[in-house]
């Protein structure tokens, strides 16, 4: 092998390539709703529909992790706090996959039980995170998907749920694995717990930093993801 | 769902695919007026026009154009917009959008590309739920009375408490606008140690800054890097501090870091190439001031003196030696510009052709330098406004530079009368002269002055004004001691100040009319010339 220094640094023209293929993608996205509106109301459903739907927004979210995790690693990813409204930023997730739902016909509805209408967090961070982990429960949801928001000793407490088969066994017990970026090469699921797991961290107080876990049971029976936030 | 037919919509998109796709969402949900634009240039002019109660606003609209966050500064600067109006950043990759602006002025929300319909109508509500719940700040906003303001966030606190950290930040822009400046620092304390954001730092920092705490703003502009090492206002506040306590070596690397992070910024660029130069940096110093120039053709914040300073960068590089073709016609360029767009500045002017001469030396075509140096000497003289201190430090060197000693010298003895109550520029002038009738030219004088200024502080107004009147004497164009000879005259007179006063105020302003729009004392000087002359 020749050790020619000229040579092209990889991980950034993954970056700047990935950067195209997501304005190409959103582009295409945008492009197929217009067509779609424009066909009779009786070509406009169907499973195909469905699966490319969610097959649009899988990869989306595949390309925004990929940049994400490109900046984790050159720690160049920026996190910007704020003020948030809860159900708004629920509703904004909801709204963004709602396509998808529709023609999967899957119920999602969600619940928040906090005294305080806001939460703090990097609203586009945490943004990315949950739809990536929502896309993942329409995969595998049954009939419906729920988002509760709650508190539990002074944290932001975000959990994803669907009515499906839950996480496999082998992925509970090795969940720290993938979250410390062990074997991150087990497919998207390990690669976005370990993403979910990187932005939850990068929020902190007090020393406190927040964290994922996920399971299996909850409101639905099927798999739970949860969000800590201090 | 609301009803929006009676909305205005603007969307500024360089796409015109994405253009139509948003306007037909938007005419789905009953959108009626809808209006496009394909850059922020457009944008502005159409918001100087009309009156938008929504604008959709794509960040990244090309290279070389204005972003989404120059724009939406425009507007709200040029208060093109009310604070009541929705201002959506539409991005294809948020993170860069978030941090540009985290500091100063927010868009109300960001919308990643892609969305849907649905996606668009929710946010749309949520926003118009929360322009609701705020519109009397956003109202007082409007109005410019930072008092009301502050009293419509207690209002809004006391209805609802939690929503109080909705308040936070028109609270604190409001303290510092009232200038309450120990409340603003109590409350900016009192966030970080809860919940600690980037704008509340970098608030804190410029405050103490402001307020001569120097050491103290320091070290809060570098907890808040630790916090959030990827905010480029952050490193701009560190460097100011650094610039004010000497470190320019440092200051010249924080900046740099926040360029790396944010090449977009004109007066960061410039900045940067001032400090550069400063440290004798050429390379560095031309690389900045040459983005200063390029992305300032698009932005309210265009500065003559990063022309100036490219020029100067290029010239210095290039040492002893001639000058290749390329660099000639840098230095051409960015000096022509400056002699065509601004005719009216007769210092600019003058400071442009002695660059010019300077390279023409260097170029090795002295003939033509002598010209235009006669030129400028020429224009020099007929001058009524006056150079900034800063400005004619750099023009006497220059003069010193192209062999012009006694001229040079005649720009630093009117830089003593103009400006010799200053210690900071006496001490820059006797880095370039040792002349006892220059460096002493004004002491007797400044300290009459200074005798003065504590007489007035004592209440002897009567003793204060002889002591000015008689400085005055010596060094009319002082700008200090004019200001105070007027202001001591106004305050003995009362309210209705006899013709003879306002005469004499009148003769005093008159001498002082030159002052600089950039000296820092402007602002006492317009009022005192409203009162001196009528409004």
């Amino acid at each position: 092998m020749s050790e020619d220094k000229q040579g092209l640094d990889f991980s950034t023209v993954i970056a700047s390539t990935v950067h195209d293929m997501k304005n190409s993608l959103a582009m295409l996205m945008q492009t197929h709703s217009q067509w779609l509106a424009r066909l009779p109301e009786a070509q406009r459903s169907g499973s195909e529909l469905g699966v490319m739907e969610h097959e649009f927004a899988h990869l989306n979210g595949m390309l925004v992790q990929l940049l994400g995790l490109y900046k984790l690693g050159v720690n160049q990813l920026p996190m910007c706090p704020g003020y948030h409204e809860l159900d708004d930023f629920i509703e904004a997730q909801l709204a963004a996959h709602q396509d998808v739902l529709s023609h999967r016909d899957l119920l999602a509805s969600y619940r928040i039980d906090t005294v305080n209408p806001l939460g703090f967090f990097d609203r586009e961070l945490i943004g990315s995170v949950v739809s990536n982990i929502l896309n993942n429960a329409i995969r595998y949801a049954g009939h419906a998907l729920l988002i509760t928001v709650s508190e539990e000793d002074d944290q932001l407490l975000l959990s994803v749920n669907d009515d499906g088969p839950g996480y496999p066994l082998q992925m509970l017990e090795r969940q720290s694995d993938y979250v410390q970026g062990i074997n991150p090469s087990s497919g998207s699921t390990g690669l976005g717990l370990y993403f979910a797991a990187r932005i939850a961290a990068l929020h902190e107080r007090d020393g406190l930093q927040g964290r994922i876990e996920i399971g299996n049971g909850g409101p639905l029976g099927g798999g739970v993801f949860r969000l800590y936030l201090p | 769902m609301l009803v929006y037919s009676q909305k205005s919509f603007l969307i500024v998109d360089d796409f015109s695919d994405f253009r139509s796709s948003v306007r037909s969402m938007l005419r789905e949900l009953g959108v009626r007026d809808v209006d496009t634009a394909d850059c922020g240039e457009q944008a502005l002019r159409m918001c100087a026009q009309k009156r938008y109660d929504f604008i959709l606003h794509d960040f990244h609209l090309g290279d070389g154009k204005k972003n989404g966050q120059q724009t939406l500064e425009d507007l709200m600067v040029d208060k093109l917009i009310s604070h009541e109006c929705v201002f959506i950043m539409v991005t294809a990759e948020s993170s860069q959008a978030v941090v540009l602006s985290a500091l100063e002025h927010e868009p109300d929300a960001y919308l990643t590309k892609p969305f849907n319909r649905i996606g668009l109508a929710q946010r749309l509500e949520k926003l118009v739920q929360r322009k609701t719940l705020l519109k009397p700040i956003l109202q007082a906003l409007d109005r410019g009375k930072p008092a009301e303001v502050l009293t419509a966030c207690e209002n809004l606190c006391r209805q609802d408490q939690r929503f109080a950290p909705l308040c936070l930040r028109y609270r604190a822009n409001a303290l510092r606008d009232l200038n309450r400046y120990e409340d603003l620092e109590r409350f900016l304390k009192a966030i970080l140690s809860s919940r600690a954001t980037p704008w509340a730092y970098a608030a804190l920092g410029a405050l103490l800054f402001k307020r001569g705490q120097i050491g103290q703003a320091q070290g809060i502009y570098e907890q808040a890097l630790k916090a959030f090492p990827l905010m480029p206002g952050l490193y701009d506040g560190l460097a100011d501090v650094l610039t004010a306590t000497g470190e320019t070596k440092r200051a010249q690397s924080v900046l740099e870091e926040a360029v790396r992070l944010s090449p977009l910024a004109v007066r960061r660029q410039m900045l940067l190439g001032k400090l550069a130069l400063g440290n004798e940096d050429f390379d560095g110093a031309s690389r900045a001031y040459r983005q200063a120039v390029s992305q300032g053709q698009h932005s309210r914040f265009k500065d003559p003196e990063s022309n100036l300073g490219l020029a100067q960068a290029l010239i210095s590089k290039n040492g002893g030696g001639g000058m290749d073709a390329r660099t000639r016609v840098e230095i051409n360029s960015a000096l022509s510009e400056v002699a065509k767009e601004y005719t009216d500045d007769q210092g600019l002017q003058v400071r442009a052709r002695l660059m010019k001469a300077t390279s023409l030396i260097k170029a090795g075509d002295p003939e033509t330098a002598a010209k235009l140096t006669e030129q400028a000497m020429a224009r020099i003289e007929g001058m009524d406004q006056f150079f900034s201190a800063e400005a004619a430090l750099l023009v006497a060197t220059q003069l010193q530079q192209l062999g012009q000693d006694a001229a040079s010298n005649g720009i630093l003895k009117n830089c003593v009368e103009v400006y010799g109550d200053d210690p900071a520029v006496m001490k820059n002038i006797a880095t370039l002269t040792d002349d006892p009738t220059i460096l002493g030219g004004g002491n007797e004088a400044v300290d009459l002055n200074r005798q003065g200024v504590r007489s007035y502080q004592a209440g002897n107004l009567g003793g204060a004004l002889d002591l000015f009147r008689r400085a005055l004497v010596l060094q009319p164009k002082n700008i200090s001691i004019a200001l105070n000879t007027t202001q001591a005259l106004l305050r003995l007179a009362g309210d209705t100040p006899t013709a003879a006063v306002l005469e004499e105020c009148r003769a005093c302003l008159s001498r002082v009319a030159g002052i600089p729009e950039s000296d820092a004392r402007y602002e006492r000087y317009r009022k005192l010339h409203i009162r001196a002359f009528g409004g």
